[in-house]
């Protein structure tokens, strides 16, 4: 296993990757890192792990009596075959993840959840849309009612990828703290941050609940970033809430399929929303807080925002532009330039241009504002940008919008269903964005380029933390965009 | 400048082998996918399956191209080729797709369901080509390790840390960025950059003078920075020894020193009169010119308040004129807290060698500088050189007396004598010594549009100079030839105080008000950062509706000169 070995030398072959090489004296010394593991144990524990997800897959799928599809790989129906069978592919899919994970230092179970997320969502191409007919001799149809049909099973997927991801650091932790154990203020923070939005978008209890579950499962991050990774979070909980407890507690069944998912699509964009905004919002009372009642000037920042902030405002401003630019594209095919007009109060496609031409400046000076030194390479850029695109469709096309234009809002499948080219739209925007902020930032004032040894590691530290979970976070809100609409609203 | 630095990339001799990587991965990923596909119908005839071919090779290598290599281990490299093939699907299959088929896209839901079965090949394909990646990248690392050189970067040493050493240093960094191999240390006795066409405001107490200077630090916060005095350097051996018996190699060595004021060796003026080269030297003035002036409010002997009250001024280029303007403005604008100085007896004398003061303005511009400043009461004395200095009085050339202990002396500059007689051929390289660059006001720099003359020691030039040279060193350490150093000077602005100032730039003469607004205007765009900026712009704001400041900052004056009684 020689090859796999080869990126986890660590830090310096880390750094001589970037697109920028570094000056001398900024490289930092590099000994192999201590967290990472050898393959064999890796991938013992990503067995277990597996067998932690598989147990959970499995239930699900004993209560919506479909073992017997795992049973047909062996050609039997026997359910208990069937649940044998379902165990050990797991026990294999979770080494193949142990081995995946094996060069990330000292996981945390806040980041491996995303990248068991991802690993289950594209098991669930692989598996039961590919492999499955292959072995029991069925054509492989990949069409989207197939797709439909599996609905279940992708949930299922995405249960086991989030469980597997979570045992897989619970079983290799030998010193660290398993994840980031929250204070009581943190928690209280939460408490708050997700009564404020779920009271706002009707969901208080929920609201609670997702809160005090934000402030557990994450560690600090900055508000960007945060806010990704609430969409992720608002996701999960659709998943958890409307498609999983309340089914349970309320009619005793569980059901995945795609019409009680479509009937309570209408939750996804609140829950999306709700999550983001619990994120942003705990974040910011962190912030508050932190200004209000720290005295000690190293915990509160390193770098003024005054300090090159107003060239980043500039430099968001040009890549809104250059985003709202490829946007445009799509705003024509589709026609949605009046529509986007009637905000204020006209019909005339010019002034819907220059409304969106508008729109996409602002959000691009948001992004800088939120995204200052966050790209480290042209792929982390296109991806908070992607990511960021996603939760303004949601914010903006699916909730704004309608608000804004007088239009009943329409969350329903449908609605999702009919919001695709704008969400084709913001993608392209948010990927043109990122990039070309990524770009600007990199050609004035690269963050990971630092004169002195204490800021080097800094700068080491924060692209660690962004990879941590980010990348999967990015890939994860891009697959979801894409195929949830499609699964639930196509018809 | 537009240099092409994609050909100095020896030290990254993979980049054509990921991609080549990339492309390898996509397309063995392409296969089982892609039979899969024929299955389905998806891929069938042979433009099809060309197509296919093609968009698996440009999702391989632009996936080698983002991945890196296995740098970046398996799981991101894996979910970044599922990344790719999402993206893939949206601007394949949803795009291009239509658009090949003579319609337009419509990015709808429906169109998106019935390309879905390529959305999973898709997906299927970049986690997969993702994957080989990874190990094949991974594989050939391994092998190419042992050959791998140990990265050289030119050592770079910038001596000073004026307009053209910090430009030199900033431009440097933006090389760095663009791929040049270089390692940058700026060495500088001040740990800032002076703002020096606004140090005659900061003498007459208009400007703070923490605000028209940047740390050096910040300005150029990714270059090396060593706080120092370089004491000489060995061009023999590639050294620079500093004062404290520190050395440092180098590969390049570019000097901006600067210049030194010059006396010409006259009796008594490197005693007695005042330089303003720097920060300090404006401190010092601006407290010296205030406590004559607090002498002065009790002093009874005439004679004495004659000398207090005489500010002489000799040399009126731009710094010798802005100067004389500033003092005058200061000591009028306080003159209402000293109740026993009347308002006529302030004397100011403008003392210059040429016949007419500011050389490098036009004529008539220097004529309307010169009348305005007499219609205030400045004198002047033209075709005239100061001949000696006492702690009292100053001698001119014909011999006539004035009595004063305010002598500013900006008559005469020379190249900081770190190496003599320092001239330059039109690349800035420094004649006689290998590898050793000159800008700014430290060497003579030919100028090869005007035949046999020389670039004046001005901040414009500077500016452009160490951008330039930092372009030069670039181009040798890359192996080509350096470009001639070419600028035709933009214009020339001179402030002569209170709301008035004159300016040639580009050929058009401004005076007056709309001359002052230009000077404001164009040198608080040109402060080192927005910080500063935003700091001066407050400080002439707030000096629009408060007096100026009369607070003496140094504890210790020039005693003789004050001997208050």
């Amino acid at each position: 296993m020689s090859e796999l070995d080869a990126p986890a030398t660590g830090i310096s072959e880390e750094k001589a990757g970037s697109p920028v090489p570094a000056p001398a004296e900024a490289d930092p010394v590099a000994p192999i890192p201590a967290g990472s593991m050898r393959a064999r144990d890796a991938m013992i524990s990503g067995a277990l792990a597996g067998l932690a997800g598989g147990a959970a897959f499995g239930a699900t799928m004993a209560i919506q009596g479909q073992l017997a599809t795992a049973a047909s790989i062996v050609h039997t129906d026997n359910v208990v075959v069937g649940l044998a069978v379902h165990m050990v592919i797991a026990t294999i899919l979770g080494a193949g993840f142990g081995l995946l994970l094996m060069a990330r230092q000292r996981p945390r179970a806040g980041e491996t959840v995303f990248w068991g997320l991802i690993y289950g969502a594209f098991w669930w191409f692989l598996g039961p849309q590919t492999l499955l007919p292959l072995l029991l001799g069925k054509p492989v149809a990949w069409n989207l009612a197939g797709a439909q049909a599996l609905l279940p099973s992708l949930m299922g997927h995405l249960l086991y990828g989030a469980v597997t991801g979570i045992a897989f650091v619970v079983l290799q932790q030998d010193t660290d703290p398993l994840w980031h154990r929250p204070s009581r203020s943190e928690i209280l923070r939460g408490l708050v941050a997700g009564l404020a939005i779920g009271l706002a978008l009707g969901l208080p209890w929920e609201g609670l609940i997702a809160g005090a579950g934000y402030a557990l499962l994450f560690s600090p991050e900055s508000t960007g970033p945060a806010l990704i990774r609430g969409t992720v979070y608002g996701f999960a909980w659709w998943v958890f809430a409307a498609l999983t407890v309340e089914p349970l507690l309320f009619d005793v069944t569980l059901d995945w399929s795609q019409k009680s998912a479509a009937a309570d699509a209408h939750l996804m964009p609140a829950y999306v929303l709700l999550g983001a905004g619990v994120a942003v919002l705990y974040t910011w009372l962190g912030l508050l807080a932190k200004v209000l009642f720290t005295d000690d000037i190293r915990l509160v920042r390193a770098d003024a925002a005054g300090r090159r902030g107003l060239l980043a405002l500039g430099y968001g401003a040009l890549s809104g532009l250059a985003g709202g630019l490829v946007f445009t594209v799509v705003m024509v095919a589709v026609g949605e330039f009046p529509l986007v007009a009637r905000m204020i109060g006209s019909q005339s496609p010019v002034a819907g241009f220059v409304v969106h031409m508008v729109i996409a400046q602002i959000l691009g000076v948001s992004y800088a504002v939120l995204f200052r030194r966050r790209s480290f390479d042209l792929t982390s850029g296109i991806g908070w940008g992607l990511s960021y695109g996603f939760f303004w469709w949601v914010l903006g096309n699916l909730t704004l919008l309608p608000l804004f234009t007088g239009t009943p809002t329409d969350w329903s499948a449908a609605g999702i269903a009919a919001g695709f080219p704008s969400l084709v739209g913001h993608l392209a925007y948010g990927a043109a964005l990122g990039a070309v902020y990524h770009r600007l930032e990199a050609r004035a004032n690269p963050w990971w380029q630092t004169r002195s040894k204490a800021a080097a590691e800094r700068a080491v530290a924060r692209r660690d933390q962004i990879r941590g979970a980010a990348p999967a976070m990015w890939v994860f809100t891009v697959l979801i965009a894409l195929i949830i609409p499609l699964l639930v609203g196509a018809s | 400048m537009g240099l092409n630095f994609q050909k100095s990339f020896r030290v990254i001799p993979g980049v054509r082998m990921t991609l080549g990587w990339g492309a390898v991965a996509g397309l063995v990923a392409a296969l089982p996918v892609g039979v899969l596909m024929a299955t389905q119908h998806m891929v069938a005839g042979f433009p099809g399956w060309l197509t296919f071919v093609a968009y698996a090779l440009v999702i391989g290598v632009v996936l080698g191209a983002v991945a890196r290599g296995a740098r970046q281990g398996l799981a991101m490299t894996a979910s970044a080729g599922v990344l790719l093939g999402t993206l893939g699907w949206l601007v394949y299959s949803l795009t291009v797709e239509p658009l090949v088929h003579g319609q337009l896209p419509t990015w709808s839901a429906a169109s998106a369901a019935r390309t879905y079965p390529e959305l999973v090949g898709d997906i299927l394909h970049g986690g997969l080509t993702g994957f080989l990646l990874h190990f094949l990248a991974g594989a050939w690392a391994l092998k190419e390790r042992v050959r791998q050189w140990p990265e050289q970067r030119a050592r770079i040493v910038v001596v000073g840390g004026g307009f053209a050493g910090v430009s030199a240093a900033q431009r440097f960094e933006k090389l760095v960025l663009r791929g040049a191999k270089l390692d940058v240390t700026l060495v500088s006795d001040s740990n800032f950059l002076l703002f020096t066409p606004m140090l005659a405001e900061v003498a007459s107490g208009a400007l703070e003078p923490a605000h028209i200077s940047a740390p050096i630090r910040s300005a150029a916060a990714h270059t090396t920075f060593l706080y120092g005095r370089v004491d000489r350097i060995d061009p023999a051996v590639r050294e620079v020894v500093l004062d404290s018996g520190e050395s440092l190699r180098y590969d390049h060595l570019v000097l901006a020193v600067g210049s030194v004021p010059h006396t010409f060796g006259l009796p008594g003026i490197d005693e007695h009169s005042f330089p303003l080269k720097n920060l300090a030297d404006a401190i010092e003035l601006r407290n010296h010119v205030l406590l004559m002036l607090e002498a002065a409010d009790r002093e009874t002997d005439p004679r004495t308040r004659r000398e207090l009250l005489t500010f002489v001024v000799a040399g009126a280029g731009f710094a010798g004129t802005e100067t004389v303007a500033e003092l005058f403005d200061l000591v009028h604008g306080v003159s209402h807290y000293y109740p026993g100085i009347a308002p006529d007896e302030p004397r100011f004398v403008l003392v210059h060698a040429g016949e007419r003061i500011l050389p490098e303005l036009g004529p008539e511009l220097a004529a309307y500088s010169m009348e305005r400043l007499a219609a205030r009461g400045i004198e002047h004395r033209l075709n005239m050189r100061v001949t000696e200095a006492a702690e009292d009085l100053v001698r001119l050339g014909n011999d006539e007396l004035i009595p004063t202990r305010t002598f500013v002396w900006t008559a005469g500059n020379k190249p900081t004598p770190l190496i003599p007689d320092l001239a330059t051929d039109t690349s800035l390289r420094a004649i006689g010594l290998e590898d050793v660059w000159a800008v700014g006001d430290c060497a003579r720099i030919p100028d090869p549009l005007r035949e046999g003359e020389f670039y004046p020691p001005t901040a414009q030039h500077a500016l452009r100079q160490g951008k330039a040279v930092a372009d030069n060193v670039a181009l040798v350490v890359a192996g080509r030839s350096p470009l001639e150093f070419r600028f035709r000077t933009v214009g020339v602005l001179v402030a002569l105080g209170h709301r008035t100032a004159a300016a040639e730039i580009r050929g058009r003469r401004f005076a007056g008000l709309v001359a002052w607004l230009l000077w404001r205007g164009i040198y608080l765009s040109k402060l080192p950062g927005v910080e500063k900026r935003l700091r001066v712009l407050f400080d002439w704001t707030l000096d629009l509706v408060f007096p100026r400041d009369i607070v003496v900052t140094s504890a210790a004056p020039r005693r003789s000169k004050v001997r208050a009684r």
